[in-house]
């Protein structure tokens, strides 16, 4: 019986470890090609690896619940301020805009979708951590996104006053470690995702909602029974994911991004994505000719507390 | 190469927001298991002896719960309750969904575990002047609940896994909740990972090992291995 049990357990963590190692693994290129040199005298764009090239086209991991960056419209189709620019690097790649598959996914499964190999790219909301930084390769910022607070219409809760209070976030999230670090005496409820802890809010398990400024003026214009709080904190610019060591895919992804930043698209696309009556909210939210965005420098600047 | 920086000292420095993860999620499948039993053995009795209107209701219930999927479930007590003006906290929902979940397939497993006790058994002690009531104590749950053990531990080790489903759907800080925001926060997708599979791993095995030291300890004399 003994025999048994111990063997059993052996393989049981044999095949564990086997799995779990298989899963980390990366299966896309490691980028063996650097970029071109900026010694020739015509500056040539950086290539895309062959990998993608060979496949033909894109499969990038975008948001599925967070409007208005990455949602299914009423068609049935991803839209979105993410999802237009996953469609630009599919014409900068092949020349049309629907070589691109898209994978849904969601905070806590966008870096494990990268990093074994199921997507090329996360275009999905994700802000820029040191954290972060250690296990996925960032592009330039694309967005940059505040912190704000939702609570009920008739609430008169602020920031100062969270002490003691529920307040509800995403799991994993920069909201959920900067509580932890600036506020211990709040009760954090955490959610899958924001449109969840939404709904909690509304069926009044937390006092507040906090979140990016995007999702959250989203939900306040469209739902008159919530309003933002006029506090303001963090700032979170948002990257590409690029599986670490990938420069090739990194130098790609980079100088494309300078390209829509000198055509003030960005702009473009945001107004595409807004409601019109929140787009002066957002404009200075995205990179344009005259406004070049940066990640902070250290992992202190990043959790400021207020 | 993941292997190659795993990272053990990262496992040991989160290891007491793990470890009070742990409790939680054994504290709620601790309560569910106990609920199911409960629950399995009087509808299961209700079932097999045609009990009228439990019988038809833990009928109903057996269906409902085994035909939709748990985490609609979990959804349906957590977010679907408050529109209609009950609001559990998410420990409750935690637990209730798990027992709900768990009582109806125990249902099943005590109904067959009744059915199997030969009809002379109950006749015997019907003739000897026992109660209904007094033979089923007496007679039909000795031997049907003895019947009735091993697909439970099906049924229980199901009931613990299933502690990571409830979890991030109630945002009950549970185990897999726990760790899914480490990784999401820190990108050790790997370590940890391969700490809550190696928990798991240890309190299931644990767990059956628990139940199977018991069904030995109740067996009759003649089903002696």
């Amino acid at each position: 019986m003994r025999r048994i049990a111990v063997a059993t357990i052996g393989v049981a963590l044999v095949a564990a470890a086997l799995a779990a190692w298989s899963v980390a693994a990366p299966t896309g290129s490691t980028g063996s090609a650097a970029a071109t040199h900026a010694l020739k005298k015509k500056k040539k764009l950086p290539s895309l690896p062959t990998q993608i090239k060979r496949r033909g086209r894109w499969i990038i991991g975008v948001k599925c619940d967070t409007p208005p960056f990455g949602y299914i419209d009423l068609k049935g189709h991803n839209a979105g301020y993410d999802v237009e620019i996953a469609r630009w690097f599919s014409r900068f790649a092949f020349g049309r805009a629907n070589r691109v598959s898209f994978t849904c996914v969601t905070t806590a499964s966008r870096i494990p979708a990268l990093t074994t190999g199921k997507i090329d790219l996360i275009l999905a909301t994700m802000t820029f951590t040191h954290a972060r930084k250690q296990v996925v390769d960032f592009s330039t910022p694309y967005y940059v996104a505040t912190g704000r607070m939702l609570v009920p219409k008739s609430s008169s809760l602020r920031l100062r006053g969270i002490g003691g209070k529920t307040i509800t976030t995403t799991g994993g999230s920069i909201y959920d470690r900067w509580l932890n670090k600036c506020f211990k005496d709040a009760h954090p409820l955490l959610f899958q995702s924001p449109s969840l802890a939404l709904q909690a809010l509304k069926d009044g398990r937390a006092d507040a909602e906090m979140f990016d400024d995007s999702f959250l003026l989203g939900a306040a214009t469209s739902d008159p029974s919530v309003k933002l709080t006029p506090d303001k904190f963090l700032k979170l610019p948002w990257g590409i994911g690029i599986l670490k060591g990938n420069v090739q895919l990194r130098n790609w992804v980079n100088a494309r991004l300078r390209i829509l930043k000198n055509r003030n698209q960005f702009l473009k696309i945001l107004k595409n994505n807004v409601n019109p009556t929140l787009f002066d909210a957002f404009k200075n939210n995205v990179p344009a000719p005259k406004r070049t965005l940066k990640y902070p420098a250290t992992e202190e600047a990043e959790l400021a507390c207020q | 190469m993941p292997l190659a920086d795993f990272d053990w000292s990262f496992i040991w420095a989160n290891h007491s927001l793990l470890l009070d993860a742990l409790v939680r999620t054994l504290k709620i499948a601790a309560i569910a298991i106990a609920g199911s039993f409960a629950i399995g053995l009087v509808l299961g009795a209700a079932r097999a002896y045609r009990i009228p209107l439990a019988s038809q209701f833990a009928a109903v219930y057996v269906e409902v719960i085994r035909n939709t999927p748990f985490l609609v479930q979990i959804f349906f007590i957590y977010f679907g309750l408050p529109q209609v003006g009950i609001r559990l906290p998410g420990f409750t929902v935690a637990w209730l969904s798990l027992v709900v979940w768990g009582g109806a397939f125990n249902i099943e497993n005590f109904r067959a575990g009744f059915e199997a006790v030969p009809y002379r058994y109950r006749e015997a002690g019907l003739a000897l002047g026992f109660s209904r009531i007094s033979t089923f104590f007496h007679v039909s749950l000795p031997i049907g609940g003895r019947i009735a053990l091993p697909p439970s531990i099906n049924t229980y080790i199901s009931v613990l896994k299933n502690t990571a489903i409830v979890g991030p759907a109630a945002a009950y800080p549970e185990l897999t909740h726990t760790a899914s925001g480490l990784i999401e926060s820190t990108g050790r997708t790997f370590e940890v990972f391969f700490a809550i599979g190696a928990i798991y791993l240890v309190i299931v095995w644990t767990l059956s090992g628990l139940i199977r030291l018991l069904e030995s300890r109740l067996a009759l004399p003649e089903e002696a291995r």
